[in-house]
């Protein structure tokens, strides 16, 4: 099998169906993809995919990127055929009206589209409004709550944002998708499984690549596989809001595209390890690969659920900054995504975590 | 009692960032321990065996950090933007001079113009006296803490107020509970244990208990008091004993650890109160449901003005949280 | 015994979280030997089995919260009223005027006191009394009081149980000990040969009042292969929304969600329906207000299903359920536990 290229493992990623709870279809590709570079492979009862690369023997690093992205969940089919929804995981309203979504059938996917009341019929005061969530509907086109019924669409089917993926800007150096958080860091993790897999028996760490289930809800499957693994240390690959666009204060930027992942010293749900910080600020300042400091303390991953399971986890996270974050338009700069997967690289070849 | 509470006090100690004060009172437990040491997360715990031979195992916990504030950017003019550690007060921490934890000294203020009611850590601004962000840059860099200048004085021969009394008091009676258990063969074992990341919620006790797997906990912090003017009305006051915890708005403690040290202050003439809290948690709910779970029970000091800078409460009450531990120990079957 | 009278008989208990424990003894009176285990761990679970036939056994845990809400004394006023916090969500409108036993030294009636309409300020109505300037009345004077009732004693609402037309009954704590009812009561019934696994049923404390109540721990000390939560849902009333009620009659709830096992609750469905037991989908996009988070998330993961009876009113001394619900749900309890199809999928 050719292997994919960056670009095209980030498409593929992005463009799969998995809402979190729903992440079958992302992790049987990933399984595809990753076979063949790991010693173990295995699913665990929630879901959650770990691959072990590694003799058992060393310190155990657990790196984790999660495999859900936000979607939607049927609560209703009216008579009508149109579907009432929920959001599962957090999604702004304001960009909901009017999207496309793929709704989850018996086999595989229907498109469909969130409706909207023309504006002509809107009075004058629901025009300043954003409509709440259960005003609105899904609609795949049917006219009777029967023809949904034959598609296997119930109350509990699943949907996500239906969305392209494509690269734009100079040079075609940013990259749009739904899922991008964190199919990018799925992405991350196996390019680098490619890579480490053939030094195996150089590496002075056990590696334990996870990919976690139900990350977008707050009731996350990381948990779990922390419990199974029981880490010393763990790194969490994610993405972050940036908030780096025109108008933003720059003490409330949180990081810039374009330069490097962004680390992590404290968010709502978790403190950092510093001497984890500090040993890769010093690896990227070494083999001169850009890294910047997240700087403003907001948001949650992963990482919440990891450091606090079992006897504790000395934990780091490392995320690509972009934009538009839970949207059906997230946007990343490549540079980032590249710089990532090289300034991991050259912290697991070092022992520099061995010796803290 | 006032000298140890002293010198914890004054080393700062925010979540996350609890290096320093771990370091001191390893000092200070180590000869009253058979081991000690600092786990993944940062929690210090030091172990006393015990020799019984149907033996339990007690927890005995207090949390080391402190809430203070996070250096998030340092803009152009020297001015240094923060983020909130923890439920800082930020109307009691309004214009206080404050100290980071390399010792660089600062004022914290909030943007000019708003209003005490819309205050918010966003708005809020460290000043070190830096002519610009170069200078600024020379003693302070991203990610460093800063906290509220600690300090500690006597307003009575009992009474005392400084910061942070949450929770180096809990941290000065688990020393005194050592000292006092040191020379005796014990029937439990015991295990002292100095949380990380209280302030933050709750974070750093929960591993340390899945560790130990106690069948015993009990926690030590302050609680608030319904005896400062105009409190919410609550029967838990300044100076009458040791507060043994009911319940808060996180946990309700274990009946049987309840009933046995109210019995036990009761018996021993240790002055004693019971603590209904309907706001605020503490690790209690950590340690509680943690693994097995285990019988999980608090004793509170009581303490006006909590979280601002001069917290205030009275040593006696912190004794008889001593005293009424090492009783318990004693009699626990 | 009759599965009404066992629910009533349960529900009687006095099981305010916390105050689990004082009920241990009564329910094993209730229970006749029909468990091969009965114990009490740390927290204050109460954790039965019933053991089948078979070697090497997988251990499914079936999941009722055995806590209810009420309220604790607080301070003792002059004139021997009590002053009380509230434990688990109380709705505060429901308080004035309405019968609670206290349960200090000794088991004491009392009454919630309420402003007559001839005294009220205007505008005072429509809006609900803070918990704290609530009072329950005693008849003792402050100093008999303050010797009866030491601080920190649970107050809960009087037991009363109403039989209501066309199979509907009324009363308070159905939320969650009609399902414990329903569950004791249909374990009790099946043959160690007919289950398909060990049974342990966990009858769990704190679910009310914390995050991460006491099925967490039990969880974790007996790692089950695969779970069953059972709690109470919403019933449709004309004053609830469409999409996030039952209708009552309509047999049991079962969840959709990210956090239950969706492969497990398909196979329930598929249960239910070869075994002509009512069951409505219930979508829940987020989260389950029930023990499903917690439990999903001990130690290797718990694959659950979540699984609901219908009954209006929650959290009040007066909820309604029906009789035809609660024998649904022990028919889907016991097809479950006997399912060799769901042990094959999810034994380790």
């Amino acid at each position: 099998m050719k292997k994919l290229d960056e670009i095209e493992l980030l498409r593929k990623l992005c463009l799969l169906f998995g809402p979190s709870g729903c992440e079958g279809a992302v992790s049987e590709f990933i399984s595809e993809e990753i076979k063949d570079c790991c010693d173990s492979l295995k699913k665990d009862r929630l879901g959650n995919i770990i691959a072990h690369i590694g003799s058992g023997s060393r310190k155990k690093i657990m790196l984790s990127a999660h495999m859900d992205e936000v979607g939607f969940m049927v609560t209703e089919v009216t008579d009508e055929g149109y579907l009432k929804f929920d959001t599962v995981g957090g999604i702004d309203n304001r960009v909901l009206s009017g999207k496309n979504v793929s709704v989850e059938t018996k086999d595989g996917t229907v498109e469909g589209v969130i409706g909207s009341k023309p504006i002509h019929l809107k009075k004058s005061d629901e025009r300043e409004k954003v409509p709440k969530t259960s005003s609105l509907y899904i609609d795949i086109g049917l006219s009777s709550k029967e023809g949904a019924s034959d598609l296997g669409i119930d109350v509990g089917s699943y949907a996500t944002f239906s969305s392209e993926f494509y690269e734009f800007g100079k040079d075609g150096g940013k990259i749009k998708g739904k899922a991008l958080d964190d199919r990018l860091g799925c992405a991350v993790l196996i390019l680098l499984m490619r890579e480490l897999y053939g030094i195996r028996d150089t590496l002075p760490y056990d590696l334990y690549f996870c990919f976690t289930v139900r990350e977008e809800i707050g009731i996350s499957g990381a948990q779990v596989a922390a419990q199974t693994i029981m880490p010393d240390m763990a790194i969490v690959l994610e993405t972050t809001a940036v908030a780096d666009i025109a108008g933003t204060k720059d003490s409330a930027k949180v990081a810039i595209q374009g330069e490097g992942g962004a680390i992590s010293l404290m968010d709502r749900s978790t403190i950092y390890d510093r001497p984890m910080v500090d040993a890769l600020l010093a690896i990227a300042g070494r083999e001169n690969i850009p890294v910047q400091i997240k700087k403003y303390v907001s948001g949650g991953n992963d990482a919440s659920h990891i450091h606090k399971s079992g006897v504790g986890v000395r934990t780091l996270a490392l995320s690509a900054p972009t934009r538009y974050l839970h949207s059906p338009a997230c946007v990343v700069d490549k540079e980032d995504y590249f710089s990532m997967i090289k300034l991991l690289s050259a912290l697991l070849v070092s022992d520099v975590l061995a010796a803290i | 009692m006032y000298n140890t509470l002293k010198t914890l006090c004054l080393i700062p100690s925010v979540s996350g960032r609890e290096t320093a004060v771990s370091a001191k009172l390893s000092e200070i437990i180590s000869p009253y321990a058979d081991s000690v040491f600092t786990d993944n997360m940062g929690n210090l715990i030091a172990k006393k065996e015990g020799k019984g031979e149907n033996k339990k195992k007690i927890m005995l916990c207090a949390h080391m950090d402190e809430i203070g504030f996070l250096v998030t950017y340092i803009q152009d003019n020297g001015f240094i933007r923060v983020s909130s550690v923890g439920g800082i007060s930020l109307v009691a921490a309004y214009a206080a001079g404050v100290v980071s934890e390399k010792g660089v000294h600062g004022i914290v203020i909030c943007e000019s113009g708003v209003k005490s009611s819309d205050f918010s850590a966003d708005k809020f601004i460290i000043d070190i006296g830096a002519k610009n962000k170069k200078d600024a840059e020379r003693r302070v860099k991203i990610g460093d803490f800063f906290v509220v200048e600690p300090s500690l004085r006597r307003l009575t021969s009992s009474r005392v107020s400084g910061r942070p009394l949450d929770d180096r008091v809990g941290c000065a009676v688990l020393i005194s509970i050592a000292e006092a258990l040191s020379e005796k063969e014990l029937a439990h074992d015991v295990y002292y244990v100095f949380s990380v990341q209280e302030e933050v919620g709750c974070r750093g006790a929960k591993p340390a208990s899945f560790a130990i797997a106690p069948d015993y906990a009990l926690i030590y912090d302050v609680t608030g008091t319904g005896d400062a003017e105009g409190a919410k009305p609550m029967a838990c006051s300044v100076g009458k004993g040791a507060a043994i915890k009911i319940k808060d708005s996180s946990v309700i403690c274990h009946r049987e650890v309840v009933e046995m040290l109210t019995e036990i202050a009761k018996e021993k003439k240790i002055p004693y109160q019971h603590e209904i809290l309907t706001y605020g948690g503490t690790d209690t709910s950590s340690v509680q449901m943690t693994g097995m779970g285990c019988k999980a029970g608090a004793l509170s000091i009581p303490t006006r003005y909590i979280h601002t800078q001069n917290e205030l409460c009275d040593l006696n009450d912190a004794k008889a949280c001593a005293d009424l531990t090492v009783e318990f120990i004693n009699q626990l079957k | 015994m009759e599965l009404k009278e066992l629910i009533f008989s349960l529900c009687s208990l006095m099981t305010v979280s916390s105050f689990e424990e004082g009920s241990f003894d009564e329910l094993k009176r209730l229970l006749n030997n029909d468990f091969d285990e009965i114990k009490q761990d740390a927290v204050g679970n109460i954790i039965l089995l019933r053991k089948c036939n078979k070697e090497n056994p997988p251990k499914i845990l079936v999941d009722t919260h055995f806590d209810e809400i009420g309220m604790m004394v607080t301070d003792v006023k002059e004139g021997g009223f009590l002053s009380v916090t509230s434990i688990g969500g109380l709705d505060r409108s429901i308080l004035q005027a309405s019968d609670v036993v206290i349960y200090g030294k000794e088991k004491l009636r009392g009454v919630i006191a309420s402003t007559p309409p001839h005294l009220r300020g205007s505008g005072d109505s429509d809006k609900t009394v803070p918990i704290d300037e609530l009072l329950i009345d005693t008849g003792y004077s402050k100093e008999e009081i303050c010797e009866l009732v030491p601080i920190g004693s649970a107050v809960g609402f009087a037991p009363r149980y109403t039989e209501l037309l066309d199979g509907c009954i009324a009363g308070k704590s159905f939320d969650d000990k009609a399902c414990a009812a329903v569950a004791l009561h249909a374990l009790s019934k099946i043959s160690a040969d007919e289950l398909a696994g060990d049974v342990y049923l966990v009858l769990s404390c704190h679910e009310e009042t914390v995050r991460i109540g006491g099925i967490a721990p039990a969880a974790f000390s007996l790692d089950p292969d695969y779970a069953m939560v059972i709690d109470v849902n919403f019933a449709r009333t004309p004053d609830t929304p469409k999409a996030e009620t039952l209708e009552l009659k309509g047999g049991v709830s079962i969840a959709h969600s990210p956090i239950t096992d969706r492969r497990l609750t398909l196979m329930t469905e598929e249960l239910c329906r070869s075994k002509d037991i009512k069951f409505a989908r219930v979508a829940a996009p987020s989260t389950t207000g029930t023990n499903t988070p917690a439990l999903n998330l001990v130690g290797r993961g718990v694959p659950t299903v979540d699984i609901g009876l219908p009954i209006k009113s929650m959290h009040t001394y007066n909820e309604i359920l029906n009789l035809e619900d609660a024998e649904t749900l022990g028919a889907l309890l016991r097809e479950f536990v006997c399912s060799n199809e769901i042990k094959e999928a999810f034994a380790e």
